[in-house]
């Protein structure tokens, strides 16, 4: 994953509602946007706008059933940001042994 | 606004001044950043360089410089790029004397902000009200939690 694309999927995080939405996703499996605005304080039209955002970074992903467009998660983007943000973290781990390597091993 | 954050610290075995040097200093940084050297213009505003031997040279722009407490800068990973909204994270360094040894935390932030379609960014600024505080602890255990 770039850090671009990680970026993407950090900014549509960024937004508790999108947080409760995709919490929603996962735990009870797709669902529509008529259902989702039923469950959720914001209007359809928000709830649209949210998904769209969602669906932009590859969290979710629309289907179809009848006549009816249903929105399930996409688990791979956010296993792969979890996955980035950790191999990040590691990253600050090694230069912080070395700033610690380097400092306690030549004397000032 | 930080909306997500990566926090590291450790003890480091050595005085906080000789630990400022270290992280501040380019002979140094240039060994523990990158591996090919690096050039640091300490001061706010200031130009850096950081170079790796097989993956070019990283560019960044000092934000702080408090001696000997307070380090900071940006810069981005993207290679012989001018660090500017968008593109580049924020990396704090706050040295903490601790006994006779120094406590070093590094936080890097603004993940959120690196995105290429500006469009999409504004659209998203404008309905980050709520923010994203969680550590990155906190995001890796919601993002696996999610995917189970």
């Amino acid at each position: 994953m770039t850090a671009a694309g990680a970026g993407e999927v950090l900014a549509a995080l960024a937004d508790p509602t999108r947080r409760q939405l995709l919490d929603r996703l996962a735990t009870h499996g797709a669902a529509s946007a008529t259902v989702l605005a039923k469950e959720f304080p914001v209007s359809r039209q928000a709830v649209v706008q949210h998904l769209a955002v969602l669906d932009a970074a590859g969290l979710v992903g629309p289907s179809r059933h009848g006549r009816e467009v249903r929105y399930g998660l996409h688990p791979d983007r956010l296993k792969a940001t979890a996955a980035w943000l950790t191999a990040l973290a590691g990253r600050w781990e090694d230069r912080l042994a070395a700033i610690a390597e380097i400092a306690e091993s030549e004397p000032t | 606004m930080s909306t997500d954050d990566i926090t590291r610290e450790t003890r480091i075995a050595a005085p906080p001044q000789r630990v400022w040097d270290v992280i501040t200093r380019p002979e140094h940084v240039g060994r523990w950043f990158g591996d090919a050297g690096a050039d640091i213009d300490l001061r706010p505003g200031g130009a850096m360089r950081l170079t790796w031997s097989e993956h070019g040279t990283a560019l960044g722009r000092v934000e702080q410089v408090q001696p000997i407490t307070l380090f900071s800068f940006r810069w981005t990973g993207e290679r012989d790029t001018e660090p500017a909204p968008g593109n580049a994270t924020l990396v704090e360094f706050h040295v903490h004397p601790d006994g006779d040894g120094t406590r070093l935390v590094v936080t890097e932030s603004g993940f959120a902000d690196l995105d290429k379609d500006r469009a999409a960014q504004e659209s998203h600024r404008e309905d980050n009200v709520g923010g994203w505080s969680h550590e990155m602890n906190d995001l890796v255990e919601y993002l696996e939690k999610l995917t189970v």
